[in-house]
């Protein structure tokens, strides 16, 4: 036996005894208090691209396999079956086949059967009758072929092309499966699920409350009799409440580092984990406006950013540096810093890449007497608008004079898609640690979420190719590939991985935040309350 | 009548009432109030225009070694969390106040002051429809019609001014027009009359002057209410947006999230807007004691 | 009387006609519409999804039929549905007058009780130093953000009683939601109480000099009697009218405080039903408060009529 596996049977064995242990001590009832941080669109997973209704709506739902709720990190091992009992892939690996629980309920009382999965995923591909109002993810399934059905048990996905990823798509909180006999605009106001909790209401601006589903099939869970999630607009009331114990749990990465220390320090049992949310601030130029036509001028740019004094103003040094792909030690495929810092304005010396950016800038005729005037446009929300201060500031050494342009939130998206700015700072949330997720969404050309409109075919080859490589080095060398090319055409440069908190009181038990993003870990079907 | 004849106890203290000085002082000794809220309206004029004279920061420079900086020492107000100078960004944010509330009162002022002439002079039917447009504008509390307006138009300086300036604008009419309505009936509006003057000429030369004592007196009470209001807007998130360092905003979302860390980058902005509105507000009920003697209080 | 009740009544009715005119078209001013929030909070870019879902909400009629359309909803009590929530407009209004009503009603009555007393005893002790410490105390209640002031008042609780009062739960009791409320209710409650003391005070000063007070007192009438008895009651009137605008100036206040203390009224509903671009919400919602201004407004003027002291005087 090699060590590795003998370290894999130990950590097997204590896994197992941590499962039975807390098993005894387990309370049932009592009710969650949740923060929540604002007004959900809807509550329709499958329309929205928010942990504001994942959050709350996930323990709603079951998938067909979900990321262990359990484990602090999302990876391929970590899938565990949810609706599904068991999965297999076909010889040439292009159809992935689910065995399905049988006896499960929706919380209607209408039985679950294979033609749920077949009609949730008809919606998302867009070929049944009744359609999503919006279909964010629609390019996460643009290999799948069609979702057959082998009696009510068994569901199959039908690939174009051999994709491995697949599966850990599926295990995203942004997976559920979702009732045929329940048309998607009353998904969006009262969703019906087979997960642990019912839905009961929500009232705008107050509350989202679920409850417990005494018919759950996983038997005895959930533990807690119900979730309230309380929606309080302003961060400050946020903060000062879950001190003052009105709340078991903050919202989803609600505490920023610098709020830490003040929370720790006024409420010092309570448990907070930093995680990486897997939501990157970036740089995004337009490189149809002059002059930043010019590669030489977005080269100087992404020269001219200073990664680190970002990370220390917004995050005391523990947002983390790295490619479009989060980087270790939580991301999976994070790049070694040594090739990381081969990429254009990630050398370790920024004073020199700041000269070097100057001498381009100069070669150009600017200096700092003559300046280049520059609206940098972001939206207005803090998280948005800190970064982009900081920008300006720093784009002051390389004679970019940057005026802020605060863009209403409703325009920026429509705003950058129409290529109605020159700079911008942008903020870019992944829902899966898989570059089938992230790269397809935001780098490919055909994507709905790409909205820069960044487009270059031999990326786009490159992204196809390493979601069908089945070698995981192999693929992660393609990977690191496409972080230099997108990085050099400087599409979106990425200034940091932001990390935050979350809390919770210390009688909180049984809930595990993930380490490597913020969509998925929301099932709450093992939480309990000590109290 | 109980009113004050401020030109009689003049003329009894003996002073050269001509004198601008001598009046000042006689009016600063018999409104002490007023004459301190005129001082602290001066204070922040001066520092306003010459902000750059009172700080050495910029006051939208980060820097992360002084993030959160504590009160005293090289800031010495404290730092905001990007690490800017919390004295700099009220320094620099009196010059927002100062532009958007008087920009706001002036243009409010302006229009006010038109529409009231006119309505009030011409009477008849013009009178009628903007009667009318004012019972509508101020059918709204104030705060919900700027609301609306901001978000009509967007954030920015000059859209924050016109959102606060318009609802000032019926409140104005409205006293200008009962205004011109008596003075409509003044012996020398008869006079220019008859010596065959033309009605806009009599308008502007004869009614329109007189109304300036009202006037002043509105508008150094609507001062303090629209520097309130461009705080309300600011911290709803639809005033003036960064990186104007508006006090309004600087006690918004940032400043808010940090007010148990940091609390003094919630004090000291609220400590600059009550400061100044409290001034123009002592200033304002001075001036309406001197120019309005009927309404002192 | 009845004429000018009637004509009273038809201004009001053409002032909210013009009012749902002006909401209207202001409403269409404001950039961008619910599809290009949605789409937006989805991250997305897509034309024809967006442009089916604006013809869903019939967003893509001329602007002339979408306001015929309000407005003949309005006159049948249809107020159409909410865009967000997706529920009936009148169902998300409704439920959260009463407590902005209650907040305004505590904030208005902590207004009175501490702005007519001490306007009171500021008039009758004209330019004493009592006197000028009142005004200075009211001018700071005019001056003070009460935002600022809510948000020194919940660090305080926080920090010196680790009790933080906002409104999370359906409070279990009408005291206990009085007590709730209470703490906003003061903090607007301030600037308006400064707003009633000084008018309180120089309506006193006024009626304190007429003729009357000074025969009631030659007439040998104690101070206290003629302070109270004949100077207020005939300095009430003015403070009536303040407390009349005032309480439709509240709703302004209330803004920012039911964000502060996160209180589910009507006036944060506004503001967020703006920032998502919910037509039929912030429609309905700001007739609904023009409403309530107009009818106070006519209410102050019919006191005025009531109450006038030249009627009661005469005999």
């Amino acid at each position: 036996m090699t060590r590795r596996s003998t370290l894999a049977v130990a950590v097997a064995g204590l896994l197992a005894a941590g499962a039975v242990g807390p098993a005894f001590a387990q309370k049932s009832g009592g009710t969650f208090k949740v923060q929540h941080r604002d007004n959900p669109s809807s509550l329709s997973i499958h329309e929205e691209a928010t942990v504001s209704v994942n959050m709350p709506m996930m323990g709603v739902f079951n998938n067909l396999v979900i990321f262990d709720q359990q484990k602090p990190l999302m990876a391929p091992e970590s899938i565990v079956p949810d609706l599904a009992e068991s999965w297999s892939w076909d010889d040439k690996k292009t159809k992935l086949t689910f065995k399905l629980r049988q006896g499960v309920k929706w919380h209607d009382g209408k039985p679950f059967t294979a033609a749920d999965v077949k009609c949730t995923f008809d919606l998302l591909l867009g070929k049944s009758k009744d359609r999503l109002r919006k279909n964010p993810r629609a390019i996460w399934y643009h290999n799948v072929e069609d979702v057959t059905v082998n009696g009510d048990f068994e569901a199959s996905f039908v690939l174009k092309r051999s994709q491995p990823a697949l599966l850990s798509m599926l295990a995203s909180g942004y997976s559920p499966i979702y009732p045929c006999h329940v048309n998607a605009a009353t998904m969006r106001t009262k969703p019906i699920g087979t997960g642990p909790f019912k839905f009961v209401e929500f009232k705008g601006n107050e509350s989202i409350t679920i409850v417990k589903n005494p018919d759950y099939f996983k038997k005895g869970k959930p533990y807690v009799d119900r979730i309230e999630f309380k929606i309080i607009s302003s961060r400050s009331t946020r903060t000062l409440s879950f001190v003052a114990k009105e709340f078991d749990m903050t919202f989803s990465g609600d505490v920023t580092i610098p709020l830490l220390k003040d929370v720790k320090s006024q409420a010092p049992d309570a448990l907070c984990d930093v995680n990486a949310a897997y939501v990157s601030r970036n740089l995004i130029v337009n490189e149809k406006a002059p002059p930043f036509d010019n590669p030489q001028v977005r080269r100087a740019m992404a020269l001219a950013i200073d990664r680190d004094a970002f990370i220390t103003i917004l995050t005391e040094g523990q947002g983390q540096k790295g490619g479009a792909m989060l980087p270790g030690p939580e991301g999976q495929w994070g790049m070694p810093t040594e090739l990381m810092e081969k990429m254009t304005g990630y050398g370790p010396d920024v004073a020199k890449n700041q000269a070097e950016a100057r001498k381009i800038m100069s070669d150009l005729g600017y200096s700092a007497d003559k300046t280049l005037k520059v609206k940098v446009s972001t939206r207005d929300i803090a998280i948005y608008r800190d970064p982009a201060v900081i920008l300006i500031d720093q784009l002051k050494k390389i004679f970019i004079e940057g005026e802020l342009e605060v863009v209403d939130t409703s325009q920026w998206h429509a705003k950058v898609a129409r290529r109605d700015y020159a700079v911008g700072m942008n903020l870019t949330g992944v829902g899966a640690d898989d570059p089938d997720v992230n790269f397809v969404e935001n780098y490919s050309c055909k994507s709905e979420r790409n909205y820069t409109q960044y487009c270059n075919p031999e990326v786009d080859k490159l992204i196809e190719q390493q979601s069908s490589e089945a070698d995981l080095q192999k693929r992660k060398e393609l990977v690191w590939k496409i972080e230099h090319m997108i990085n050099e055409d400087v599409a979106r440069p990425i200034i940091y991985h932001d990390r935050s908190a979350t809390c919770r009181q210390p009688y909180v038990k049984n809930f595990v935040h993930h380490q490597n993003g913020i969509y998925s870990n929301w099932r709450f079907e093992d939480v309990w309350l000590d109290k | 009548m109980a009113t004050v004849d401020h030109q009689a106890e003049l003329n009894r203290a003996g002073a050269n009432i001509n004198s601008s000085w001598t009046r000042f002082t006689y009016y600063a000794r018999r409104y002490p109030l007023g004459a301190a809220g005129l001082l602290i309206v001066i204070a922040f004029v001066v520092i306003a225009i010459f902000a750059p004279l009172f700080t050495s920061f910029d006051p939208t420079s980060t820097n992360p070694r002084t993030s959160l900086a504590k009160p005293g020492g090289e800031h010495l107000l404290g730092a905001d969390f990007m690490g800017r100078d919390m004295w700099a960004r009220i320094v620099y944010g009196a010059r927002i106040s100062l532009i958007v509330g008087i920009g706001s009162t002036v243009v409010g002022c302006f229009f006010g002051v038109i529409i009231g002439l006119l309505s009030g002079y011409y009477g008849g039917w013009l009178d009628l429809i903007t009667q009318r447009f004012i019972d509508i504008m101020q059918a709204l509390p104030l705060l919900v019609m700027a609301l609306l307006m901001a978000a009509s138009l967007g954030p920015s300086l000059s859209n924050t001014i016109i959102a606060i300036s318009i609802p000032i604008v019926p409140h104005v009419a409205r006293v200008i027009r009962s205004n011109v309505l008596a003075l409509r009936e003044m012996p020398y509006v008869e006079a220019a009359k008859a010596v065959g003057m033309s009605e806009t000429k009599i308008a502007f030369r004869h009614v329109l002057p007189n109304t300036i004592a009202p006037l002043i007196v509105l508008g150094t009470a609507q001062l303090g209410s629209a520097i309130l209001t461009e705080a309300s807007l600011s911290f709803l998130g639809l005033g003036v947006p960064e990186p104007h360092p508006s006090w309004g905003r600087m006690l918004s979302e940032s400043a808010a999230e940090y007010v148990r860390t940091a609390p003094w980058l919630v004090i000291f902005p609220g400590l600059a807007i009550s400061l100044v509105v409290f001034g123009t507000n002592l200033l304002g009920d001075a001036v309406r004691d001197i120019l309005d003697p009927r309404q002192r209080s | 009387m009845a004429a000018y009740l009637i004509r009273r009544f038809l201004l009001m009715i053409l002032t909210l006609f013009g009012m749902s005119i002006l909401i209207f078209v202001m409403l269409r001013l404001v950039p961008g519409n619910i599809s290009d929030i949605l789409f937006d909070a989805a991250g997305m870019v897509n034309p024809a999804d967006k442009a089916r879902l604006e013809a869903e909400l019939g967003l893509d009629q001329p602007i002339i039929v979408q306001y015929w359309s309000w407005i003949k909803g309005l006159l049948t009590g249809d107020l159409g549905y909410a865009y967000v929530s997706e529920k009936p407009a009148i169902d998300e209004i409704l439920p959260r007058i009463p407590v902005t009503a209650k907040l305004a009603g505590l904030a208005l009555f902590f207004s009175v009780v501490i702005g007519v007393p001490l306007g009171v005893i500021s008039a009758v002790k004209q330019d004493s130093a009592l006197d000028y410490v009142l005004r200075v105390v009211s001018l700071s209640g005019l001056s003070l953000p009460s935002f600022w002031l809510g948000l020194l008042i919940l660090m305080g609780f926080v920090h010196y009683f680790g009790w933080i009062p906002i409104y999370t739960d359906k409070p279990s009791s009408f005291w206990h939601e009085v007590g709730l409320l209470s703490i906003p209710a003061l903090a607007v409650g301030f600037r308006a109480s400064a707003l009633i003391m000084r008018l309180t005070r120089s309506s006193m000063l006024e009626v304190l000099r007429q003729d009357y007070i000074r025969t009631a007192r030659a007439k040998g009438a104690s101070n206290a009697s003629v302070n109270y008895n004949h100077a207020l009651r005939n300095a009430v009137l003015p403070v009536i009218t303040i407390i009349g605008i005032e309480a439709a100036f509240l709703i302004g206040g209330l803004i920012v405080t039911e964000t502060v203390f996160n209180i589910p009224g009507v006036a944060r509903f506004l503001v967020e039903a703006i920032r998502w671009r919910d037509y039929p919400i912030v429609q309905n919602l700001v007739m609904f408060i023009a409403v309530v201004t107009v009818v106070v407004n006519f209410l102050v003027d019919m006191a005025y009529v009531v109450l006038d002291p030249r009627i009661k005087y005469e005999d």
